[in-house]
């Protein structure tokens, strides 16, 4: 079994009022890999990032960041993985320069020249105070600072929020590139811009409630989730007609549409067997997927089969 | 090396779509036997895609016989039909084909319509009467 750089066990998070933010969470990110963190407001993304960050303590279980729980973590551990967070106060009097400056001392593997190199492709004046720029280049700097320390783990909460589409796509070619790299690294992102998570996460999680319901290879996901179609001739589907699968389903007259999981390609063979019954299946894009699940009227359950 | 497009938001696997599109164009001749495709590095970065979605595209093609791949050189475009048995091959046709027959049923399309439209997509292709006893080729 490949080492797990991010792991977490029945990790579990109440806030003050009775809010359950996370609930009984199990994660696991293999060394090397890019995972994507998706979920609705509220679902419970961002305590727990901040769990296995080590700066909220969780109520019960464990979080571990390259198999140190970093509520006891040493120096040495917590500057192997870096963390850019949705509300990060950097220093505002500080130039770009003297924060990197500032920084360098406590990272071993500090790479200045990477932080100058970045600043350029950013567009980030090297100069100019933190508190002076907006609220997109703030976040870039963010960025900038986790890339330059050179971590092995990556752990990104929502780092494309408040980023334009260029310099989103800036920051997801610096990520193929830190990934790229011979030493690797791993890198956890949450974000609602699904079709980034769709470039380069190699592995999705979907988050809701405070747990995570799936967890797995995008590939897999995309092709295993389809839309189905079934059309009945005439009187529509017996009584207790389901496509064998279902995730998700709606019967509309003689049509029953429904969001299938495919584990098998002779999965479909009985339906389409029965007389005066056409079938079509339709791919499906993991936003497509994400609405069907979370949208109105849906119940937000999958079955949870290959988390490999 | 032509134009590639992805389209991450689609439902196929955006390795899949890489390796459909090299397919094509190692098909239609647009990319012809010996050329060389773009390393995997130089791919990701032109897609904004993770490298390891390159390398399973090109993994892929590999082990269908559409590539080559030459340690240390690269990704080359293989001779036509190497590395698969004719037993092999006729599994996939069977399979596709099992996949157009039972489409153009459902949508009612006549027997010899789906056969013209085979007939000019293997034309398109160059493949029209190819092998066969005192066939002509259109070209």
């Amino acid at each position: 079994m490949i080492d797990a750089a991010i792991e977490a066990n029945d990790l579990s998070k109440t806030f003050p009022g009775g809010v359950v933010a996370v609930n009984g969470l199990d994660l696991r990110v293999e060394k090397g890999s890019v995972y994507g963190l998706i979920g609705r407001n509220g679902a419970g993304k961002t305590t727990l990032i901040r769990m296995l960050v080590g700066v909220l303590r969780p109520d019960g279980g464990v979080a571990r960041v390259l198999g140190a729980d970093m509520l006891r973590s040493d120096r040495r551990t917590r500057q192997r993985f870096a963390y850019v967070s949705q509300t990060q106060q950097l220093h505002a009097w500080m130039t770009v320069e003297e924060l990197c400056h500032y920084l360098s001392h406590f990272y071993e593997k500090w790479d200045a020249a990477y932080a100058r190199d970045l600043a350029g492709r950013f567009g980030l004046a090297w100069d100019r105070q933190v508190g002076l720029m907006s609220g997109g280049e703030q976040r870039k700097v963010s960025v900038l600072l986790a890339f330059a320390a050179r971590p092995e783990v990556l752990l990104l909460d929502e780092p494309a929020a408040g980023l334009d589409p260029i310099a989103r796509r800036e920051l997801i070619d610096e990520i193929i590139d830190v990934i790229g790299r011979a030493e690797g690294c791993t890198v956890l992102f949450s974000t609602h811009i699904i079709s980034d998570l769709e470039r380069i996460a190699d592995t999705v999680g979907i988050m809701d409630r405070g747990r995570i319901i799936t967890s797995q290879n995008l590939d897999d996901l995309k092709s295993r989730t389809k839309r189905v179609q079934v059309v009945f001739d005439g009187e529509g589907p017996p009584r207790d007609f389901v496509i064998p699968g279902t995730v998700r389903s709606k019967t509309e007259g003689p049509v029953v549409t429904a969001v299938v999981r495919i584990d098998d390609e002779s999965q479909l063979d009985a339906v389409r067997a029965i007389p005066g019954v056409r079938v079509n299946v339709f791919a499906l894009g993991l936003e497509e997927t994400f609405i069907e699940l979370f949208g109105p009227a849906s119940r937000g359950e999958f079955a949870n089969g290959g988390t490999s | 090396m032509l134009h590639i497009q992805i389209d991450p938001h689609s439902g196929i696997p955006v390795y899949r779509q890489v390796m459909d599109q090299v397919k094509y164009y190692a098909a239609s001749g647009a990319l012809k036997v010996g050329a060389q495709l773009p390393s995997i590095r130089e791919l990701s970065k032109t897609l904004s895609v993770n490298p390891t979605t390159v390398v399973k595209a090109y993994t892929e093609l590999q082990h269908e016989g559409v590539i080559e791949m030459k340690q240390g050189k690269g990704a080359f475009v293989a001779e036509v039909g190497r590395g698969m048995s004719e037993a092999e091959r006729r599994k996939v046709l069977e399979r596709l084909t099992r996949q157009m027959v039972v489409e153009a049923k459902q949508m009612g399309a006549p027997a010899d319509v789906v056969r013209r439209v085979v007939e000019e997509q293997l034309e398109e292709m160059g493949l029209s009467r190819e092998g066969e006893s005192g066939g002509v080729t259109h070209d």
